[in-house]
């Protein structure tokens, strides 16, 4: 009985924390899947340390602007490096909100592919001619993606309000690490198998599926209000490893649109997956703080209007999934 | 030593307030988008992040059952402040205000004030409407206007949330230098907030 009230007690304050961030969100919520807004710029050597350079994927900002190591000149379409090749520091001219990412792919005349991402957080990137053997350019690798996945978690509003809905479903702490734990190692087994090209799914269903997992965990929170105590309320974790397969796919969808040769591929998947795990958990320490403030504040919703925020979330998913259809 | 030690880190903070006297909009380059600009914006403000805190600190001398209160109606506040801005110009008096919020919220909370529940949230509006429309002001045509006053409500929320939720465990806590402790700070805050509102009267004469 006590554990009946004390989960009751918890769902308001759960409630009552998310109804006012969900009341503040819910305006400005895209009803599009967020994307990391890229640009690619392709460099082809045509000539030792001449290149020709070509947006292969357009900026939406068109003020973006390379900016390429001291010694060489670039005059669009072409860049000259000279003997010393392309090596030193890349880096863009105008990353900001419009444009958060940016990537430098050279194709040398013999050698495989580099691609060098840029973003606001990590506004360089360092060349060299055998990345391979160069620590610091793999340390530059690791701080570029763990940048990218935090920033990949944090403005997916989506994958933060299914994480959300599993910290609201879960009634115990130790519960709520396993049920965070399964959704990191499903999505972590998916983002693997999806970069790696081993499995893939369209983006546009697979974003639509997304919005629905967000919908059934809605249904789920109502569902448990009701004290309809069902799978879900019990062993969240197995939803949230379902789920989080699919998330993962998600996920990948950042990774694979940057074109990343095979040979950083491993590399930069852990170090977007660490990115993506640092996000995934400065949010529950934040949605977790809040619920503790609440606790001591003694502020939870009226018994009216406990439903109400598990009704938002599940009606904007809805909504999401109808928009992404 | 310790009197000149303290005089110095509040003519330090007061320095730090005096300085944006006019009602401006920094913005603030978070790479993650206009909505966490907005949720930084006021938090890298400490005209007002320093009432914010104090206001919590007050509301939680209230006890919870009114405290509660400053939850909802300051960061709805914040809201409407900041959608305000979208029509209004700043108001001239704004930075006096403020100002002179800071000063009375670290009076009341320096006096441990019992304030009625219509004071509390009226001074919980009026700071939330005042901060509203200055972070609502001078924002680039580039910035999503919406989502930027979104991020502003969610970190009003947010800070007024954990500060209130702290004081009130804080207070509950074992020990009668508890109360002295946040008396003191808000008798730091009310000093800062004199200060700044000196120096706003004092300017113009020294300029001229």
């Amino acid at each position: 009985m006590t554990t009946v009230t004390e989960l009751r007690i918890r769902l308001r304050l759960a409630l009552l924390a998310v109804v006012t961030l969900v009341g503040v969100l819910l305006p400005a919520l895209p009803a599009a899947p967020h994307e990391a807004s890229m640009a690619v710029i392709t460099l082809r050597e045509i000539a030792p340390g001449r290149y020709l350079g070509q947006w292969t994927m357009p900026p939406a900002d068109p003020t973006l602007q390379p900016i390429f190591p001291a010694h060489c000149r670039w005059e669009p379409p072409e860049l000259v490096c000279g003997e010393r090749g392309l090596i030193g520091r890349l880096s863009f001219m105008g990353l900001g909100s419009t444009q958060s990412v940016a990537t430098i792919r050279v194709i040398p005349r013999d050698g495989p592919m580099q691609a060098y991402t840029v973003s606001a957080a990590k506004p360089t990137a360092m060349a060299a001619r055998d990345p391979g053997t160069d620590l610091a350019v793999w340390l530059d690798l690791a701080e570029t993606y763990v940048n990218l996945g935090i920033d990949h978690i944090l403005r997916g509003i989506d994958h933060l309000l299914f994480v959300l809905g599993l910290i609201w479903l879960t009634s115990s702490g130790w519960m709520l690490v396993r049920t965070i734990t399964a959704f990191t190692v499903g999505h972590s087994i998916s983002l693997a198998a999806a970069t790696f090209g081993w499995v893939g799914i369209p983006e546009k269903p697979l974003n639509a599926a997304i919005a629905l997992s967000i919908v059934f965990v809605g249904v789920e929170i109502v569902k448990l209000q009701r004290g309809e105590i069902g799978l879900t309320a019990r062993y969240p974790w197995i939803v949230a490893f379902a789920f989080g397969l699919l998330h993962g796919l998600g996920f990948a969808t950042a990774l694979t649109n940057l074109g990343i040769p095979q040979a950083t591929l491993p590399i930069a998947l852990l170090f977007f997956n660490i990115g993506v795990e640092i996000g995934q958990l400065a949010f529950v320490f934040a949605v977790l703080a809040l619920i503790w403030a609440h606790r001591q504040a003694r502020a939870v919703l009226p018994r009216w209007g406990a439903a109400l925020p598990a009704y938002a979330i599940g009606s904007i998913a809805a909504f999401w999934f109808l928009a992404r259809v | 030593m310790r009197t000149k030690a303290r005089l110095l880190a509040a003519a330090t903070v007061a320095a730090a307030l005096a300085a944006p006297t006019a009602a401006h909009a920094h913005l603030v380059d978070t790479r993650l988008g206009d909505f966490y600009g907005g949720a930084l914006h006021p938090l890298t403000e400490l005209d007002q992040l320093l009432p914010w805190v104090a206001l919590a600190a007050l509301a939680a001398f209230q006890g919870a059952r009114r405290a509660r209160w400053v939850i909802v109606a300051f960061p709805l506040a914040l809201l409407a402040g900041g959608a305000a801005a979208l029509l209004l110009p700043a108001p001239p008096f704004g930075p006096i205000l403020g100002i002179g919020l800071v000063a009375a919220t670290g009076l009341a909370l320096a006096a441990a004030a019992r304030l009625p529940l219509p004071v509390l949230i009226g001074l919980s509006t009026v700071m939330g409407l005042l901060h509203g429309l200055q972070n609502g002001q001078g924002l680039p045509a580039s910035t999503d206007r919406l989502l930027f006053l979104a991020g502003a409500t969610a970190a009003g929320y947010a800070v007024m949330t954990l500060a209130t939720g702290g004081a009130l465990a804080f207070l509950r806590g074992v020990g009668g230098w508890r109360p002295i402790a946040l008396r003191a700070t808000g008798s730091w805050v009310a000093a800062v907030g004199i200060m700044v509102l000196g120096l706003q009267f004092a300017a113009p004469a020294t300029a001229g």
